[in-house]
């Protein structure tokens, strides 16, 4: 790894914090106005020609979106992670499909699951969840129970075969109910109590984006 | 895209027409769709539908304790699953500052090295039914088979071992199972001839194979191609060597590369690979009976576990190419994201349909078996 040339690089930028992670991964944290520059100088200079992935992280109390470039250089062997963020209730942001091809699957994709719109790529379109009209599925306000509760009607599961086998004095021997690990799931939730005091939400449903 | 949602396109005054390939066919593992728009037996178009194998894992997992998400993540590639426990488990313990002991991450190598061997001989199978020839399928399940029956011996799990733990792996090797893995190593070897006469040298599945699917190495570097599929192309890339992680820094073993990255050099770089496992695998009967210790790092009780703020991105090389995990802790008994990045998501999208613009309609099964691409790893 030419640590020189990527040091320069990486402070060329303003208002940038490098952090060296471990041997061969750097995080670098930028503002969104000046991640597509970086990326382009990372490639052009640098040769990161290999875009490993791009993730997106809902920070709901922030109210923002993060937004990750991981990308890697075969001639430096290091693997720099880009982190930026932007604002959750103007979720758009610049694509750098220009720069990437494979951007177009990745946001396309976060484009699906976090209903962030990425400005000039080529797909904006659904992909995996093509019959889903709600509410992005990962944000972090899109409570996967509660839409299970609303959506589904829970049927009493009582076969003959079954009743039978209660009569005899036997059926089943541990009810959901008394799971051990069920009970304490329950008291543990970390998210459920910020998604509980968000009840008066519609959870899935007459979301446009 | 449900068949009862799907309008057929009337294309007017042309010779175009528009067929649906799939979700089930001999061309994939698993669920996995290909629109294609043909004029005569030539694919002018092809569009990927994927989202039959969704399951909404990253969604699962971030409401589930970090224990509990060992038995989710598996599920995410059927074929290859171990390098999905392995990067996850070495993710968490990435965030939580503590390493495996070094016997665990010489178990992990094994368990690592012995699925891949099961996934290649998988899709030696698979590849060579898209042409037409089902015997070399037959061999290659029943070979994996006998590494399954290995799996099941020291994980308790044919397919999904859930063996591994953030801190190391769940138990110790049974009694004589270096024996046992030495003598299918050999079994194997012996294997090659027959594989070759039958396969790998069989001028009808070459004359089928060669020429089809070529990907340049510009195009692999282009569109993010990893694994066996990019050093078809040339490119002497591997994730085991080049960032190293668990103990690959002391083994020895090549890379093997072809140059013409078409369906042909695919499956030959495959065939090497095969042969370099067999090759790790006896470095590790030979190691770790001299290496004693523990097989666990100490974590706390899983049940009221919290992990500390932090992220980590872990890149692991899986038979299919190079796979990541990013996981990100807000300090809380849950993960607060986990993104799953495998190799298919490349090679199953757009390096795929990028392949079968211009090619044959009988060839486009063959196309997609040989990018070895995994329908769940693109849908999760």
């Amino acid at each position: 790894m030419n640590k020189q040339l990527i040091d320069y690089i990486l402070n060329a930028v303003n208002d940038i914090k490098v952090t060296h992670k471990r041997e061969r991964r750097i995080r670098v944290d930028v503002e969104a106005d000046s991640l597509t520059t970086l990326l382009e100088s990372l490639k052009g200079q640098a040769s990161f020609l290999h875009l490993s992935a791009i993730t997106c992280v809902d920070w709901i109390e922030e109210n923002q979106f993060e937004l990750i470039y991981h990308v890697w250089s075969y001639e430096e062997k290091c693997l720099v992670s880009v982190h930026t963020r932007i604002n959750r209730d103007r979720a758009k942001f610049v694509s750098v499909y220009d720069l990437y091809k494979p951007a177009d699957f990745f946001e396309r994709d976060i484009y699906e699951m976090f209903g962030v719109f990425f400005i000039g790529s080529p797909r904006m379109e659904k992909f995996i969840l093509t019959e889903w009209f709600g509410m992005p599925p990962m944000r972090k306000d899109f409570d996967s129970e509660a839409y299970v509760q609303e959506t589904f009607n829970w049927t009493e599961y009582n076969p003959d075969w079954l009743q039978e086998l209660t009569d005899q004095g036997g059926g089943i021997a541990i009810k959901p109910e008394d799971i051990r690990m069920a009970g304490q799931l329950h008291n543990m939730s970390t998210h459920r109590e910020r998604e509980s005091a968000k009840k008066d939400q519609v959870v899935g449903k007459g979301w446009k984006s | 895209m449900r068949p009862e949602n799907y309008q057929a396109v009337q294309l007017g005054d042309s010779n175009e027409y528009e067929i649906f390939i799939g979700p089930n066919h001999p061309g994939i593992e698993g669920n996995y769709a290909l629109k294609l728009l043909l004029d005569g037996d030539t694919v002018v178009k092809g569009t990927t539908d994927a989202g039959y194998l969704h399951r909404g894992f990253e969604k699962l997992m971030e409401g589930r304790l970090w224990i509990q998400n060992l038995a989710i993540v598996p599920r995410i590639c059927v074929p290859d699953p171990a390098p999905m426990e392995v990067a996850y488990s070495l993710a968490v313990e990435e965030i939580m500052g503590i390493e495996a002991p070094i016997r665990a991450q010489w178990i992990r190598v094994l368990q690592l090295e012995l699925s891949r061997i099961a996934a290649h001989l998988f899709t030696f199978g698979g590849h060579a039914a898209t042409t037409g020839m089902y015997t070399p399928m037959y061999w290659g399940v029943a070979d994996r088979d006998l590494v399954l029956d290995l799996f099941e011996d020291f994980t308790g799990g044919r397919v999904y071992s859930i063996y591994n733990i953030p801190g190391g792996v769940r138990r110790e090797l049974p009694e004589g199972f270096l024996e046992k893995l030495s003598n299918l190593l050999d079994y194997l070897e012996s294997r090659q001839d027959d594989y070759d006469n039958l396969l790998f040298t069989n001028q009808i599945f070459v004359q089928r194979a060669k020429g089809v699917g070529i990907l340049s190495k510009e195009d692999a570097l282009e569109y993010s191609v990893t694994g066996p599929n990019l050093r078809a192309c040339g490119l002497d890339f591997d994730v085991r060597r080049d960032d190293p992680y668990l103990i690959y820094d002391q083994l020895e073993f090549d890379v093997p590369t072809q140059e013409h990255g078409d369906a042909w050099s695919r499956i030959l770089v495959r065939r090497d690979e095969l042969f370099q496992s067999i090759r790790i695998l006896r470095q590790v009967i030979t190691k770790l009976p001299s290496i004693s210790g523990p097989i666990r790092t100490p974590i706390p009780n899983p049940l009221s576990w919290n992990v500390p703020a932090g992220e980590a991105y872990v890149r692991v090389e899986s038979s299919k190419g190079e796979l990541a995990y990013f996981v990100v802790s807000d300090g809380g008994d849950k993960p607060y994201r986990v993104h799953v990045r495998g190799p298919s998501m490349m090679h199953a999208v757009q390096t795929l349909e990028y392949l079968v613009t211009g090619a044959r309609i009988e060839d486009v099964a063959q196309i997609m078996f040989s990018l070895d691409a995994c329908p769940p790893e693109v849908d999760r």
